[in-house]
């Protein structure tokens, strides 16, 4: 998160390139901030007091006020991300809502032997990730792309109506979007109908009907609407680029496709990075909204991903204990492949957000 | 930028989290303050205000948290405001009430439809008996004959619920099931009868030949809903209405041996879907059947070009609204009792005698003794024609012969501009909160508890409808149907209102049934003719592997079980 948010301020702070007055007084009062909080000029206020003399106490009580600007987030992620954790035993009993812990049955790894014996959680596995990694894969790179175009863009004006025109998509709820997405493809919706008067096709194609079809619909979906917003990221790490690094590549002769492949890209690579592995992090919880309400009975062997399994198979029908055991392992396999993922990032590419 | 400093900012989120905390005090006073109003409600007849939360898991779009003037008057009769909260979309409750048992967090009240038996695993409700015998003179008086019916189960014969959305001694008098054709039509058609699948794909058939257009547009010979559990409703529930069984869910009961089977095992329904199919491969059933969204049905039936529908009418109520709003009265539909060939009759108007979903207590409820009394003033005479009637001299007078009698203008809103009406009114909202007589029952007075009598429901039909029941010789479509009275009534209730065990395995067979059926059903009337033996003799081969015989099995024993309860017969 650090590197994100440095990157964050300094594409701010450049975003003018003539120093106002009132970015002096930013300065300056980071100065302050800095000396008052006894930490080196280039690590930011992470909370981590440096292990210097003086010992613990004698930081904590020099920044007191951090500390306690910090304790409401503390207790809030603790008990909102932590306590809960607590709920996992229930993956190991038999739980029945009326009994108290104590009265709970166990029943070791039961529920464990029964979700690895079902061939429907591979089914719902195979389509979890092939989803995700398709979202990962383009909802990756035509943002990139998409910033990058926007960025070369002249036009002031323009730019900035295509920039909202395109993130305003996200604030569409899934609801909304399912219904534009199944009208435009239905057999008498618009896509159809250019296609048959195109002499493309002959007669209409039953996209939604098509279970092979419906990961990549899912995916150009996702796309359509996060594009814009994901974009925005890159937009702002983009402006933190050193305007004289592009002048200085001008007078050397350097095209504008030069310029994007030895100046943009490596200038936003960290920023990327991050991202990247943070949505790794996320494989397989890509939520079950989408798939719920673009699929149809036609598609189920394509359509049904985890957290609909353990909607359908858990809670609906009582049975929380198995509803547990799958989030717990999709809890689990995240960190592991969070922590993969991390960890080869910082020893090949060195970056890392740990 | 201005909270540069530290101080001041620690200051604003300390004082943030202290609000914070502050609401959440606060809403914990609310809650003691009902309380404690609840506790010094002890006295007779106690109008002092209450407020009872209550969660109910169907939709019920129109409430106006008893802003409306049935609501009103109850809560100036007996003092109680209901906090409602209601499912939304087609959830049904399921996930909801789930959550509510998980977390121990109930409602005072709640109706909760299907997922009761969650509810009783986690003892989360009330047993309602003995609060029933001591305070509810007029429950006792409405279920006098059905006492037993109430019982949750053989080995627990607590009463849990009371069942409030059907009514007691029910009759119909108007059938709104079966097989829907389009007015206009019939009319064309010269009023043909419509009595097996032959006679009803014929006259869409011919129909769609002369009119390939409905105002510019393609006509829609059929169209079916299958979107979630609507499936059920339009695709696989007429496979029984249309081969002659009764509706127990998604089992048939053999009336002899009580034996419980997956209806789609029996061979008369392969029949049925082998018939969607030719449908479906002469062009007849729309290509979109299987892929539209809820949304995309019921504008395709607000357009008026689909001749005919398999549902029921509250199903495409909403469609059909728009449809009389907008004047095209000639594009609603009549019902027929299609049947596969003519050897079996439709079952749709069997009684199944009191058997429904409920109003229950939870332990959560402070007062449950006020809460039965108020249930109960619900149960009475005036309760219940305050229900459905709604306010004398608003919603209806009283003549000089004593007669209730609803105003023309009054009349005339309730059909043409029903939701408004319901929730300025209220009328019909309170229906699920108490029990009541079903339709055809008269009080003291020699007036229907309901609205829903032969001289009222043909008084709510447009004059295309009129015309076209004419033409069959009939008054009402329920005349065409076979009447309630050729038909026995089943021993064992209405199976779908069966708790069954949350525990053990039957619930993920169950699961796991319903997603090959959703899946493989549609791929069997999709299928090629020639393959359509194959792709349904495979569908029934992957239920029997996904565990249906054990979960047949179990569910005979229930059913049993129930039959036993409910008639006190001895069965094996």
């Amino acid at each position: 998160m650090e590197t994100l948010t440095a990157n964050m301020s300094s594409a701010n702070e450049s975003v003018s390139s003539v120093p106002t007055e009132q970015s002096k007084n930013k300065k300056s009062g980071s100065d302050r901030f800095r000396k008052h909080s006894n930490l080196p000029g280039n690590e930011s206020a992470n909370g981590l007091p440096p292990k210097k003399r003086g010992g613990v106490l004698r930081s904590i009580a020099q920044q007191k006020y951090l500390y306690l600007m910090s304790l409401p987030f503390v207790i809030w992620l603790f008990v909102f991300n932590y306590l809960p954790l607590w709920g996992w035993t229930m993956a190991f009993q038999n739980y029945k809502p009326a009994k108290s812990f104590s009265e709970q049955k166990w029943v070791g790894f039961d529920n464990f032997v029964k979700l690895f014996h079902d061939d429907q959680f591979y089914l719902v596995l195979r389509n979890t990730l092939a989803m995700s990694v398709l979202g990962l894969i383009f909802g990756f790179i035509v943002p990139i792309v998409f910033a990058i175009l926007l960025n070369e863009l002249r036009g002031m004006a323009f730019k900035r109506v295509t920039q909202t025109v395109s993130y305003l998509p996200h604030f569409v709820s899934w609801v909304v979007v399912a219904g534009i997405i199944s009208n435009l493809l239905s057999i008498d919706g618009v896509i159809n109908q250019i296609l048959v008067h195109l002499h493309i096709i002959s007669e209409p194609i039953q996209f939604m009907a098509k279970g092979n079809w419906f990961w990549g619909i899912v995916t150009a979906s996702d796309v359509w609407k996060e594009t814009g917003w994901n974009a925005i990221i890159y937009l702002a790490a983009i402006t933190g680029i050193d305007k004289e690094l592009y002048e200085a590549s001008r007078v050397d002769g350097a095209g504008r496709f030069r310029q994007i492949w030895n100046i943009t890209l490596p200038g936003i690579r960290s920023t990327i990075m991050v991202l990247f592995i943070m949505s790794i992090g996320h494989l397989l919880s890509i939520g079950f909204e989408k798939q719920m309400l673009l699929g149809n009975s036609l598609v189920t062997d394509y359509s049904q991903v985890l957290d609909l399994y353990a909607l359908n198979y858990g809670i609906k029908i009582a049975h929380f204990s198995y509803g547990t055991a799958i989030s717990m392992f999709n809890s689990v396999i995240s960190i592991i492949l969070l922590f993969t993922v991390n960890g080869l990032f910082k020893k090949f590419a060195k970056e890392s957000i740990m | 930028m201005k909270w540069r400093n530290p101080k001041s900012l620690a200051v604003l989120t300390l004082a943030g989290v202290l609000l914070l905390s502050g609401c959440g005090g606060g809403n914990n006073n609310n809650a003691s303050n009902a309380s404690s109003n609840g506790s010094n409600a002890s006295a007779t007849d106690d109008t002092s205000p209450i407020t009872f939360s209550f969660f109910g898991a169907d939709t019920s779009p129109n409430w106006n948290n008893m802003q409306d003037d049935v609501g009103k008057e109850i809560t100036a009769k007996t003092g109680v405001t209901i906090d409602a909260e209601y499912d939304v979309g087609s959830g049904g409750g399921q996930s909801k009430i789930a959550l509510m048992a998980a977390s121990g967090q109930y409602p005072d009240l709640i109706y909760s439809k299907g997922e009761l038996s969650k509810l009783v695993d986690a003892g989360a409700v009330i047993d309602l008996t003995d609060l029933i015998d001591k305070y509810a003179p007029h429950i006792k008086a409405l279920m006098q004959d059905s006492m037993n019916r109430l019982k949750y189960s053989n080995e627990d014969q607590s009463i849990y619920q009371i069942p409030t959305n059907v009514g007691v001694d029910n009759q119909y008098f108007d059938a709104t099931g079966g097989f829907e054709v389009q007015l206009r039509v019939l009319k064309e058609l010269g009023y043909p009868q419509i009595k097996t699948l032959d006679d009803y794909e014929n006259v869409l058939k011919q129909y769609v030949a002369k009119h390939p257009t409905t105002d510019g547009q393609p006509t829609i010979p059929l169209t079916l809903n299958a979107d979630d559990w609507k499936i059920m409703i339009t695709v696989t529930n007429p496979a029984f209405i249309a081969t002659g069984a009764p509706d127990d869910g998604e089992y048939y009961v053999n009336p002899e041996t009580y034996d419980a089977m997956l209806h789609y095992k029996r061979s008369e329904e392969k029949e049925y879907f082998r018939w969607l199919n030719k449908m479906y491969n002469e062009g007849l059933l729309d290509k979109d059947t299987f892929v539209q969204k809820d949304d995309q049905y019921q504008a395709k039936i607000s357009s008026g070009r689909v001749l005919g529908l398999i549902s029921q009418e509250w199903e495409y109520q909403n469609a059909e609204n728009a449809l009389k709003t907008a004047g095209k009265d000639d594009y609603t539909y009549g019902h027929f009792p299609v049947q596969v060939d003519s050897s079996t009759q439709d079952h749709e108007m069997q009684s199944v005698g009191l058997d429904g979903y409920g109003i229950a207590i939870t332990t959560a409820c402070k007062d449950p003794v006020r809460a039965i009394k108020f249930i109960d003033w619900l149960a009475s005479d005036e309760g219940q024609v305050l229900r459905n009637w709604g306010v004398e001299g608003k919603q209806y007078t009283v003549d000089a012969n004593g007669q209730r009698v609803i105003p023309a203008e009054v009349q005339d809103r309730k059909v043409n501009d029903a939701n408004n009406f319901a929730k300025e009114t209220g009328v019909g909202l309170y229906n699920v909160f108490g029990p009541h007589y079903g339709d055809g029952v008269k009080d003291s007075s020699g007036n229907y508890y309901t609205t829903n009598f032969p001289d009222q429901i043909v008084a709510s039909y447009s004059q295309s409808e009129k015309d076209a029941l004419k033409a069959y010789s009939a008054t009402t479509w329920k005349d065409l149907f076979p009447s309630e009275k050729d038909l026995p009534v089943k021993d064992w209730g209405a199976l779908y209102n069966m708790a069954v065990p949350t525990d053990g395995d039957y619930q993920v067979i169950y699961q796991k049934t319903q997603d090959i059926i959703r899946k493989r059903i549609p791929e069997a009337v999709l299928a090629k003719p020639a393959d359509f033996d194959k792709v349904y003799d495979a569908f029934l081969a992957e239920l029997d592997k996904a565990g249906a015989k054990d979960m047949e099995a179990e569910y005979t024993e229930l059913v049993k079980k129930r039959v036993s309860l409910f008639t006190g017969k001895d069965v094996q």
